[in-house]
């Protein structure tokens, strides 16, 4: 019964664990006007986990340093308070998202791994176009499918009908929609209002899989919708549903995108995750 | 011994080994096998032309399919693979819903390929091409069958 589904779901998305303190309270730091490096170190000395992920990143190929850096002060000075925000982002997200999810087929890790492509992908896009979305857009890509961790449980439970529902022609929201009475954007803009996030976020997560239904427009809802269904072409993350999704037309048309922005930026994303690619083992124990 | 090919990228084969590639998307997954001389090769190539990027073709032919499905004849002639008796067979190249040009990067890589087969005279034995399934190939090099998963059911191609 879908109402039954839906009561149930609600009550997971309640019962969803919340930000931990410690970034959130970084978060508040690291926006400050005069942000304040020495408070910040003091934040992440107490979360080991959170800078182990700190210096990780910061000493990976994606950011081509010529010495190995050691110290949290160090790197937040090299990295930038920009990249220490999307580095908290991403550590938080890594947190919840280190299980598998049945339903969707996703091991454990590959959800991560193809949030932070949709990552890289929606701030490639946005460089290739010109486009002026916020800095928002980095968090926005990688919570967009943040639903599927409550929503893959209830999938594995009635995937027949699902299937079903789906057929081979029907985009899998529809489907989702059809048989548990709501889909895995919609829970996870959900989730994102408990975690009282900014509007554009939760209206990137909404609508990432039909933006064109939005009453309002939003480029990086946009530039999600595309950066996830290239990622998914690229097989990264790519789960039971496959590639059954529609990209939007009206999106297209909107972006100005060409197939050889698209093709491009393929590449592009491809080599970025090659080079993040010592970031994601151990990826668990982070 | 097991090789997995990755995202644009190939690997090569003898008797005993078996060679996966996983979820192929868009991606161009190209099985070519000698059955007499026991070697074949698995490409996983992502676009169709390397006009793209032809900087990331020279580092790595593999990205491309008018680069990477070449290197990969060559690379199996060296193993004693001889053009006559090759079987050759493709998986992948799925396409999102709808009818949005510029995401038929499968299609486009599939006809890259016909194209470069029938310019060589070599013919494609088999295909599971297209539609909007996620899939993954087993191709084993002792015997050559190849082995599509594919929402959760395993079919020989
Ligand atoms: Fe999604
Ligand atoms: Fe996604």
């Amino acid at each position: 019964m879908k109402a039954d589904y839906l009561t149930k779901i609600m009550d997971k998305v309640d019962a969803f664990p919340s930000i931990p303190g410690s970034a959130v309270r970084l978060l508040e730091l690291v926006d400050q006007a005069d942000a304040p490096i020495d408070e910040i170190e003091e934040v992440l000395r107490l979360d080991p986990g959170l800078t182990a992920n700190v210096l990780k990143l910061t000493n990976s190929a994606f950011f081509g340093l010529p010495a190995k850096v050691g110290s949290v002060k160090r790197a937040v000075m090299l990295l930038g308070l920009n990249k220490l925000k999307q580095l908290i982002m991403a550590s938080c997200v890594n947190a919840v998202m280190d299980k598998d999810i049945p339903g969707y087929d996703l091991p454990a890790g590959e959800l991560w791994r193809h949030s932070i492509a949709v990552s890289v992908a929606a701030e490639g896009l946005v460089r290739e176009l010109n486009l002026d979305s916020g800095d928002d857009i980095f968090t926005a890509a990688l919570l967009h499918d943040v639903g599927k961790l409550v929503l893959g449980q209830f999938i594995d439970e009635d995937y027949a009908a699902l299937a079903a529902a789906a057929g081979n022609s029907v985009s899998f929201e529809i489907a989702e929609k059809e048989v548990l009475g709501t889909d895995h954007a919609e829970v996870g803009a959900r989730i994102l209002e408990h975690w009282a996030l900014p509007d554009a976020l939760v209206h990137a997560v909404r609508w990432h899989h039909n933006p064109e239904n939005a009453e309002e427009v939003h480029p990086s809802t946009d530039i999600v919708h595309v950066a996830n269904m290239l990622c998914l072409m690229l097989g990264i993350g790519v789960g039971r549903e496959g590639l059954q999704y529609q990209p939007s037309p009206v999106v297209t048309r909107r972006l100005g995108l060409k197939p050889f922005h698209l093709e491009k930026l393929a590449s592009q994303t491809i080599q970025t995750m090659g080079d993040l690619a010592d970031v994601f083992i151990n990826s668990e124990t982070a | 011994m097991r090789h997995v090919a990755v995202v644009a990228d190939m690997k090569l084969g003898q008797k005993g080994d078996i060679l996966v590639t996983h979820a192929l998307g868009s991606c161009l997954g190209l099985m070519v096998y000698d059955p007499q001389a026991q070697v074949g090769g698995l490409l996983h190539a992502m676009l169709p032309m390397s006009k793209i990027n032809p900087e990331k073709a020279a580092a790595n032919p593999y990205m491309f399919v008018d680069t990477g499905v070449p290197n990969l004849f060559k690379e199996i002639y060296k193993l004693g693979g001889d053009k006559k008796r090759l079987v050759v067979k493709a998986a992948g190249c799925g396409q999102p819903l709808g009818k949005n040009e510029i995401f038929k990067i499968g299609e486009r890589n599939f006809t890259v390929l016909k194209k470069l087969l029938w310019k060589n005279n070599v013919l494609l034995e088999a295909s599971d091409v297209g539609g909007p399934s996620g899939r993954t190939v087993h191709f084993d090099i002792s015997t050559g069958e190849v082995q599509i998963s594919s929402n959760g059911a395993v079919n020989p191609l």
